[in-house]
């Protein structure tokens, strides 16, 4: 630590620092491009020039990049000096050279980092009369849009895609004055991590396409501090509206979790709430209806049902919705739970218990700096800055490896990835548990990706365990928490959940009560259920259950912002807000509490699922508490967090371990020997699969098999199966991957929907000729 | 396509070598350096062979070298000796930089252009030429050189660029 002058003010500074992060630091600005805290210093665009005022005063001062210009102490340095001025105005109008004077129709407008420049340092005419160079733009898929004569090659585009994201169909093409960041064809670009090209680009070469679709100018949009409401993770965001609706999403820094980027379900996730099919308008005995009259027919229906009432909230519900469906169903005397499938529920259960008990899960800094990891499942899907942080910790060297049953893109960064069918997952934590008491790795060959992830476990010194919750069981769970124990006080453990609130959810519903709920309403002792931003009828293995099971019901009553299975199946259906539309409090993986604000309304009335659940209670003549004292009695000193606050871990009553035995399908019947995975990717979230843009993005529907095992059983690649579960059958291409347990076929969500199996249950195949 | 007899020589030796290197290079994973490191002599070679790389060219080296296609787009538009779109049986490359540029390699460019009646960078109808500006050869001391088929030329002249052109087109 020592302190450098700049301008006559002492800065202090950070060895290894450079002149530009100092002075980044005091909050003094010097102009730059090319540098960027996340990717450092590169020296391309020359434009932090400095003045360096020699110690030896004989000396004439010289000009230094502040990017590249270590610190030492006493070191003099000016930014306002003429000569330093100069230089940046020369570059400024260098780089002005070939980019069009299209600012006023340009997207980037208002929020340009050339524009601010140019304004501050640039010359204010154009001298140079000549030709510009002009370039053709790709096609970059449908989130993405291209402007090539824009660009000022700073390289920041490559730098975080291929450096940073480990991306690799995004490259710098040709030399000189033609440099050209683009893809070698046309094309979506594959990395999930590709929006954030759009707010690193410093002009307005990559634009938000979906944005673009429906543009406002920056100055005109509403903000307010939000959180992503797309997976466990919570990433910070900042929505922007204009005329009642939603256009675009970006990124707000958050110092411990994301802190420049978010991922592109996140950042176009958003379109579910201005989807063609969202319900705005309450619904009753298949009309729409006004809300008053809504509230009258759910009171009625309530009343008429005496104590038969069961309540599902949700795990992508905030914690104020899901604590006053609790409440309601307290007065009331019926059920509430926040899961619709019991495994599920175990499993959150389990791991929120688990990690109680170790010690919370790491932030997605501390996440950046471990040095080994083992993985199960495919994160990507679920946690997709998880997997972005730990592409972080894999440049820095860390040993990674991973256990999975379907294809996950983290497998091509790993040290050791080893499939593992999903019933096998078990078997398998268990030895890597028994190796690992053991204290030394045994030389048996035939067990060498165990030994070798063993031994990078106990080579390591910083560790991380983390599994994806829904290709988990509730038995897994619980061993990983204890390879956690075992492999000392350092290791750290993390569940990505299913739901941004999963972590509240569990908080708030009794293990065992989402099974208890499913057999009350199969034996028509609950005769209205009312569910709260859920989807029972349309979950994979526990759907068509619940489908028959509803049949008994008196009244459906739904509560949600997106038109799922259960909400087209309501019988009277409240629509509710949006996310961005209303405040409220999630709990990320981590178990931190974060708020958020409204950041528009709608010409609609749209209620929070909190206010909806008052009103109904007051209907029914009860007066529920506030949210916030409600949540007060449940977690002693809770106070709301303030959004646009850090948020701070929750504290709550511990969570015993759920002793509930496992769920079985009855597929003892099924003879066969392949087993179902669910395979995966980015965009795969109940509110994103309503947004448009992305699921253009959506993987071809096939089943994935592992070569050796369909060799085995004649099966080709690209030839017909026919694969029959519990409620129904579908034929499917054939794809070989490696990716794959042997023995197993990964299909997606929708396919596990229609034929009525989970991960792990078992599949009839048939050859289709 | 006529190349000087040594390189059309190191060439050959490099595709001989790069076939035998293909096989093992495969066994090795993607990320090897090994196969990072093949790229450009793969590229030569497959462009000594073609004349030019083609989409399905530049596929072919990713499975050699592991590398993504973006990646070796990088590459391949990176080098100016790398050629990605078609190109006739002589290549022509006269210098446009500095010392060349003082000494008339503009008019010659134009001279050229006019010449074969196709603009830079194309393959006359006959196939037999194209014509590109190059970038200094060291040759400043035979300005305005030029770069004919890996030989390097200069100083030229209008008339001696016309005959040259001449004789190439009539060359197989």
């Amino acid at each position: 630590m020592g302190t450098i002058l700049i301008d006559g003010h002492i800065i202090p500074f950070k060895p290894g620092d450079n002149i530009l992060q100092a002075a980044l630091e005091a909050n003094l600005e010097i102009p730059h491009f090319c540098y960027h805290a996340a990717l450092g210093s590169l020296g391309a665009c020359r434009l932090c020039a400095v003045e360096i005022t020699p110690k030896d005063s004989s000396k004439a001062p010289r000009i230094a990049m502040a990017c590249l210009e270590p610190l030492e102490d006493g070191l003099e340095v000016s930014i306002s000096a003429i000569a330093a001025q100069q230089v940046r105005q020369h570059v400024i109008e260098f780089l002005m050279i070939n980019h069009p004077h299209d600012c006023p129709i340009c997207d980037e407008g208002g929020e340009c980092h050339l524009q601010d420049m140019t304004v501050a340092c640039g010359p204010p005419y154009r001298r140079y009369r000549g030709r510009k160079r002009t370039f053709s733009n790709q096609n970059l898929g449908p989130l993405i849009h291209h402007e090539m004569n824009r660009c000022i090659t700073c390289y920041r585009c490559t730098r975080f895609y291929q450096d940073y994201a480990l991306g690799n169909d995004l490259g710098a093409m040709r030399l000189r004055n033609e440099v050209y960041f683009g893809r070698f064809q046309d094309g979506p670009l594959e990395n999930p991590f590709a929006g954030n090209l759009v707010e690193i680009c410093p002009t307005g070469v990559f634009t938000d396409a979906i944005f673009r679709q429906h543009f406002a100018r920056v100055w005109d949009l509403k903000t307010a501090p939000s959180i992503c409401p797309h997976c466990s993770v919570g990433c910070n965001t900042l929505p922007g509206a204009r005329d009642g609706t939603l256009r675009r999403v970006r990124n707000r820094a958050h110092p411990e979790l994301n802190r420049w980027f978010i991922c592109d379900r996140g950042r176009y996730g958003h379109q579910y709430s201005e989807h063609s099919a969202r319900p705005l308008a309450p619904r009753a005995s298949g009309a729409d209806t006004s809300y008053h009259d809504a509230l009258t027919a759910a009171a009625s229906q309530i009343k008429s049902a005496q104590d038969c009432i069961g309540g599902l909230g949700s795990a992508r519900e905030d914690l104020e919705g899901n604590a006053m469906l609790q409440a309601l169903l307290n007065t009331l005397g019926g059920i509430y739970t926040a899961f619709s499938d019991p495994e599920l529920e175990t499993a959150t259960i389990a791991a929120v218990s688990s990690l109680q008990n170790t010690g919370n899960a790491p932030s997605l800094a501390e996440i950046e700096l471990i040095d080994a990891a083992l993985i199960i499942g495919d994160l990507t899907a679920y946690a997709p800055m998880i997997d972005l942080a730990l592409r972080q910790a894999y440049r820095k060297g860390a040993k990674l490896a991973l256990l999975h049953s379907s294809p996950t893109p983290l497998a091509q960064f790993a040290t050791t990835a080893m499939t593992v069918s999903p019933q096998e997952m078990r078997t398998t934590l268990s030895r890597l548990y028994q190796l690992i008491n053991a204290q030394s790795a045994t030389e048996d060959m035939t067990e060498t990706p165990m030994t070798d992830i063993v031994a990078s476990l106990m080579g390591a010194r910083k560790l991380l365990l983390i599994g994806a919750i829904e290709t988990l069981t509730a038995q897994e769970v619980p061993i990983l928490a204890k390879l956690a124990t075992a492999l000392g006080s350092d290791t750290r453990l993390a569940y990505a959940f299913s739901g941004a609130n999963a972590y509240g959810a569990a908080l708030l519903s009794p293990a065992g009560s989402a099974m208890v709920m499913l057999e009350a309403v199969e034996a028509g002792q609950i005769r209205i259920l009312i569910v709260a931003g859920n989807d029972p009828l349309g979950d994979s293995r526990f759907g068509p259950r619940w489908r028959a099971a509803c049949r008994n019901l008196s009244a459906l009553i739904v509560l949600d912002c997106i038109l799922t299975a259960t909400a087209k199946a309501a019988d009277i259906l409240f629509p509710v807000a949006a996310w961005t539309e209303r405040g409220g409090t999630f709990i990320n993986y981590e178990g931190r509490a974060q708020g958020f604000a409204p950041v528009f309304h709608r010409p609609e009335y749209l209620p929070s699922v909190a206010e909806v659940i008052t009103d109904l209670g007051q209907y029914l003549g009860h007066s529920l508490q506030a949210a916030p004292s409600v949540l007060g009695d449940i977690f002693s000193d809770f106070e709301i967090p303030k959004p646009g606050t850090t948020g701070s871990l929750i504290i709550a009553p511990s969570l015993p371990m759920p002793t509930t035995p496992p769920v079985h399908s009855a597929q003892e019947s099924c003879s066969s020997m392949w087993q179902a995975a669910l395979t995966s990717w980015y965009g795969d979230e109940a509110l994103a699969s309503f947004a448009p843009g992305l699921m253009v993005l959506i993987p071809e529907t096939v089943a994935m098999i592992e070569p050796t095992s369909a060799i085995d059983a004649g099966i080709k690649n690209g030839s017909q199966i026919k694969l029959r579960g519990s409620s129904g059958s579908m034929v499917l291409p054939v794809q070989l991957n490696q990716g794959v347990a042997t023995g197993t076929i990964a299909i997606a969500r929708n396919v596990l929907a229609q034929l009525g199996v989970g991960h792990g249950d078992l599949l009839e195949l048939e050859q289709v000729l | 396509m006529s190349w000087p007899t040594s390189i059309a020589k190191g060439i050959t030796d490099m595709n001989n070598i790069l076939k035998g290197l293909q096989k093992d290079l495969l066994h090795l994973p993607r990320t090897h350096p090994k196969r990072r490191a093949t790229a450009i002599p793969a590229m030569q070679a497959l462009q000594a062979e073609l004349g030019y790389l083609d989409d399905a060219a530049i596929k072919k080296i990713t499975q050699i070298t592991g590398l993504s296609t973006a990646e070796v787009e990088e590459l391949a538009t990176f080098y100016s000796l790398i050629y990605r779109r078609p190109t006739g049986r002589h290549i022509v490359r006269i210098c446009d930089s500095v010392c060349c540029s003082m000494r008339g390699a503009d008019q010659l460019l134009t001279a050229a252009e006019e010449y074969i009646r196709t603009s830079l960078g194309t393959v006359t109808p006959d196939g037999a030429l194209t014509v590109l500006p190059g970038i200094c050869l060291g040759l400043c001391d035979k300005a305005p050189a030029a770069l004919v088929d890996g030989e390097a030329l200069g100083p030229l002249n209008d008339a001696s660029l016309k005959a040259l052109l001449q004789r190439l087109q009539k060359e197989d």
